[in-house]
């Protein structure tokens, strides 16, 4: 191996630790951080993460380590997977500890509550680090700590940035694009979680593979219209951050937007369905986000804003859905 | 700080200035090696040079190149392509002619006839003012010139810019809207006792029968944006690269031409941006103890503007295309109306501001008054290991390009920062404002089309419009949002009054003057480009009347 430098993975949920696994299986020494000092004690003595409802084996490289000035000093890569709303807290801390020759990728799918900022502004808010990416993708951790096959998108402005985090994690199971454009890619994975709570009430409420077809994919024309806006191009939409990420939030029983938007339409408060899926759902947060940028830019966006009044005014799924079908309708495609 | 004129210590470092010559032979050396580095992995001199032949008869074919210099490419050009069908010389002795032709041009080496035009036909006071190494003792025999002094305004980083000069290489990145800026800049280094600064100037500039002679003198290279070889554009660049790389302080007009619109820069030109993050990268091997490359940005704000007329009507006709029917025009490049402009600017008493802004590295982070690169939340970093990879200090182009966009970024949100607020400006966009409403329209054309002069307001209305946008403006700058002036008075009758009677004297038509209860506006053209200098602010809730908006910034 030609390269030895460890890697910093920061953040030991179940999606950190799998990247932190595959990337321990592909030869490089791993550094997991998490601030639970109980869960970094379980990962060193047993190789197991229970607290990230994680049943994978983590490879013999992947160290945990609760003190975050030692996992990241020396780190060539450091890769943030924390949730949205704890981005600000962990990337204030991490500012002390990094080195402008690091580089920084991210594999969170939110933007900030109230700021509505991305990922990547806030970790350039708030550190040293210039060469910023992110991955993203259709990437269910579970399957893909099984070994299922899969593929992911890493994009940056610096070539450089999406090189090296592709060495680190391309596999035979797991295929790595590469991508420049950061604002679409970040965009999508944030506001396709709104689209993925649809998804989740739409199966529940049995509407149809047709109605189905046509609630995702007005919802990807309402993302892609609010993602333009801001600079992204729209053909990353097209990509695996965009419809591949779509495809399976919106499909999978992993998926936990979806599963947040199933137990809605059965009737469950918001709270309820939250509480159930016992881990972060970005998408609940997302919908105030994706609402308020598309006030922002002046776009119309019925489907996201149905999904938010289901979580926030008290509509029920059905009467959001009936009132989507009444809508006057447009222009199919309109950000070309 | 005010300027006063005799207060000021005349730097006499004039050593400091590397000789033209050197920097051009070295370039010249550089890009030769290159090309022929080029060469050699598979891209063969005739191709380059195909390109040159290609990219200037382009050019030469372009309304604009005539005269003794473009009579002189053209012939060049010729017996370039003549001698590469004909393969009657080496190829490498054509392309050693081409750069060095290039080079020669950059550093400022012309045609005698041009030269001896400028010389005989300049005031000395003006040549004066311009360089930063003239004596003070010369500069009282044009006493309404030194007068001006009392009227530039300098504010901001001033003391880190002194220390950050002895530091380092400085480059002064300059909002850029009327050829009196460099005519200030110049006279800004001169009083703040700073080494002379190196300057890249249009090509035009040098032919201009004011501006040509002092060009020289102020060490000025010249750039021709006319030309499109990317032989020039390496050459170039790598001039400029040379100078800052050896510690020659640079001036640069990071927009690449004066602000049409009166709006405050957006997009920048990259290239010549780029150029401080090569020579901070040449430095840390060759001055690795004090390889800073420190930018400045500076604003600049008029209350009214010398080419103001001119420079709007192209704006205009170049956006508007068949929308927009421009009239012919005359750029004022006599000296008669450069005096007129500085007379009103005396007799109105009105204030120029040239506002220095915090000084930056080439990736865009703050410097402090230590020449250290700070990250976003003040913390002291090492900038070198940006160009680390592996450990190891690497060119990489694409990566720069990245970094030299964060500095473009950081230099437009500096720019919006530091535009201190003139009243002028604040009369023009509250009356526009008005009007846009009335006209419910947001598009410039439409709202032209529907004013012809002598449209009227009412005085109240602009005066209520005043007082809601100079409370939003103090809120903006109590946040750092933008900048104010002592002299912006809050009494919005004052504040009109004043506007009013700066509109009414330089321009030749008043932009707006009082008639009763009445404003009359006379030059719905102009009032759009004063206006322009505080859009994008969203100031009373009014979108952008600017028809070329730049992207979002990203």
């Amino acid at each position: 191996m030609s390269c030895v430098e460890p890697v910093a993975v920061i953040g030991a949920g179940n999606w950190g630790s799998t990247l932190a696994h595959l990337i321990g299986e592909n030869g490089f020494p791993v550094r997991l951080w998490s601030r639970d000092e109980a869960q970094v004690r379980e990962i060193e003595s047993t190789r197991q993460n229970p607290r990230a409802m994680l049943g994978l084996t983590l490879s013999e490289r992947v160290h945990a380590d609760a003190d975050m000035a030692r996992a990241v000093s020396g780190a060539s890569v450091v890769i943030l997977v924390v949730p949205a709303q704890a981005m600000r807290e962990v990337t204030c801390q991490l500012g002390d500890a990094l080195s402008t020759e690091q580089i920084v990728v991210h594999a969170s799918k939110g933007l900030e509550l109230r700021s509505n900022k991305r990922m990547s502004q806030i970790i350039a808010e708030e550190t040293c680090a210039k060469r910023i990416g992110v991955i993203a993708g259709p990437n269910i951790a579970a399957e893909i700590g099984a070994g299922s096959p899969a593929g992911t998108v890493v994009a940056s402005r610096f070539p450089e940035v999406v090189h090296r985090t592709k060495r680190l994690l391309a596999s035979n199971r797991f295929m790595v694009f590469a991508g420049s454009d950061v604002i679409g890619v970040e965009l999508c994975g944030a506001l396709k979680n709104v689209v993925a709570i649809a998804a989740g009430m739409a199966t529940a409420m049995n509407v149809g593979e047709n109605a189905f077809a046509l609630l995702v994919t007005r919802g990807l024309a309402e993302i892609t219209a609010i993602a333009a806006s801001f600079g992204a191009t729209p053909g990353t939409l097209a990509g695996l951050a965009g419809v591949g990420d779509l495809m399976v939030t919106c499909r999978s029983k992993h998926s936990r937007n979806h599963r947040v938007g199933e137990a809605l339409a059965r009737g469950d408060s918001l709270e309820e369905a939250v509480r159930a899926i016992g881990m972060v759902a970005e998408g609940v947060t997302t919908a105030i986000a994706a609402r308020e940028l598309a006030e922002q830019r002046q776009i119309r966006t019925p489907l996201l804003e149905q999904v938010h009044r289901v979580l926030y005014g008290g509509l029920s799924p059905s009467a959001a859905l009936e009132e989507l079908l009444r809508m006057p309708t447009g222009r199919d495609v309109a950000w070309s | 700080m005010r300027a006063q004129f005799f207060a000021g210590v005349i730097n006499a470092d004039e050593d400091r200035m590397i000789p033209g010559h050197e920097i051009a032979a070295e370039a010249k050396r550089r890009i030769l090696v290159r090309v022929r580095a080029a060469a050699a992995a598979g891209t063969p001199l005739t191709q380059t040079l195909g390109g040159t032949v290609y990219h200037e008869r382009q050019r030469l074919s372009r309304g604009a190149a005539h005269g003794e210099r473009a009579r002189e490419d053209r012939a060049f050009v010729d017996h370039l392509h003549r001698a590469l069908a004909q393969q009657s010389e080496p190829v490498d002795q054509l392309l050693t002619k081409v750069v060095e032709r290039y080079a020669d041009e950059i550093e400022g080496r012309f045609s005698h006839s041009v030269y001896r035009f400028s010389t005989t036909i300049l005031p000395f006071g003006v040549t004066a003012l311009l360089n930063g190494t003239t004596p003070a003792m010369a500069l009282p025999r044009l006493p309404e010139l030194t007068e001006l002094s009392d009227r530039l305004v300098l504010s901001g980083a001033i003391e880190r810019l002194s220390k950050l000069s002895t530091l380092g290489t400085v480059v002064l990145a300059p909002t850029h809207v009327s050829n009196l800026d460099s005519l200030l800049l110049g006279y800004a280094i001169h009083k703040l006792g700073l080494p002379p600064f190196i300057y890249g100037a249009g090509l035009n500039l040098f032919e201009s029968r004011v501006l040509g002679f002092f060009m020289r003198h102020l060490g000025a290279y010249s750039v021709d944006r006319g030309k499109s070889d990317p032989l020039y554009k390496a050459t170039l660049k790598e001039y400029a690269t040379i100078a800052l790389e050896r510690g020659q302080h640079g001036l640069f007009f990071p927009g690449g031409a004066r602000s049409r619109s009166f709006a405050l820069e957006r997009r920048l030109k990259r290239g010549l941006l780029g150029t401080t993050l090569t020579a901070f990268r040449n430095r840390l091997i060759t001055q690795p103890d004090a390889p800073g490359v420190f930018i400045f940005p500076v604003t600049l704000s008029y209350p009214l503007v010398l080419e103001g007329h001119s420079l709007i009507e192209e704006f205009l006709g170049r956006a508007g295309r068949e929308r927009y029917l421009q009239p012919a025009h005359d750029e004022p490049d006599r000296v008669g109306r450069w005096v007129g402009f500085l007379r009103h600017l005396l007799a109105l008493d009105l204030d120029v501001h040239m506002r220095i802004g915090a000084p930056l590295d080439p990736f865009g982070c703050d410097v402090n008054a230590d020449g250290h690169s700070l990250d976003p939340r003040g913390r002291v970093i090492n900038a070198a290991g940006y160009l680390r990879s592996g450990g190891e200090i690497v060119a990489e182009t694409a990566r720069d390009h990245a970094y030299t966009e964060l500095l473009e970024q950081a230099l437009v949100r500096a720019y919006q920062r530091d535009n201190v607020v003139l009243g002028t400006w604040l009369v023009a966009y509250v009356a526009i404002e008005i009007l846009r409403r009335k006209l419910a329209t947001d598009d410039v054309f439409n709202l032209l089309r529907q004013l012809p002069p002598g449209t009227t307001i009412a005085r109240g209305e602009v005066v209520s419009g005043l007082k809601e946008a100079h409370q939003q403006v103090t809120t903006l700058a109590a946040s750092g949002g933008l900048a104010l002036s002592e002299a912006l008075t809050a009494d919005p009758n004052a504040l009109l009054e004043r506007a009013l009677r700066s509109f009414s004297s330089y321009h030749d038509v008043p932009v707006i003057t009082a008639r009763g209860a009445e404003l009359v506006v006379g030059d719905p053209r102009l009032l759009y480009f004063y206006r322009n200098r505080l859009d994008g602010y969203g100031l009373m809730g009014a979108p952008s009347l600017l028809p070329l908006e730049a992207h979002e910034l990203r």
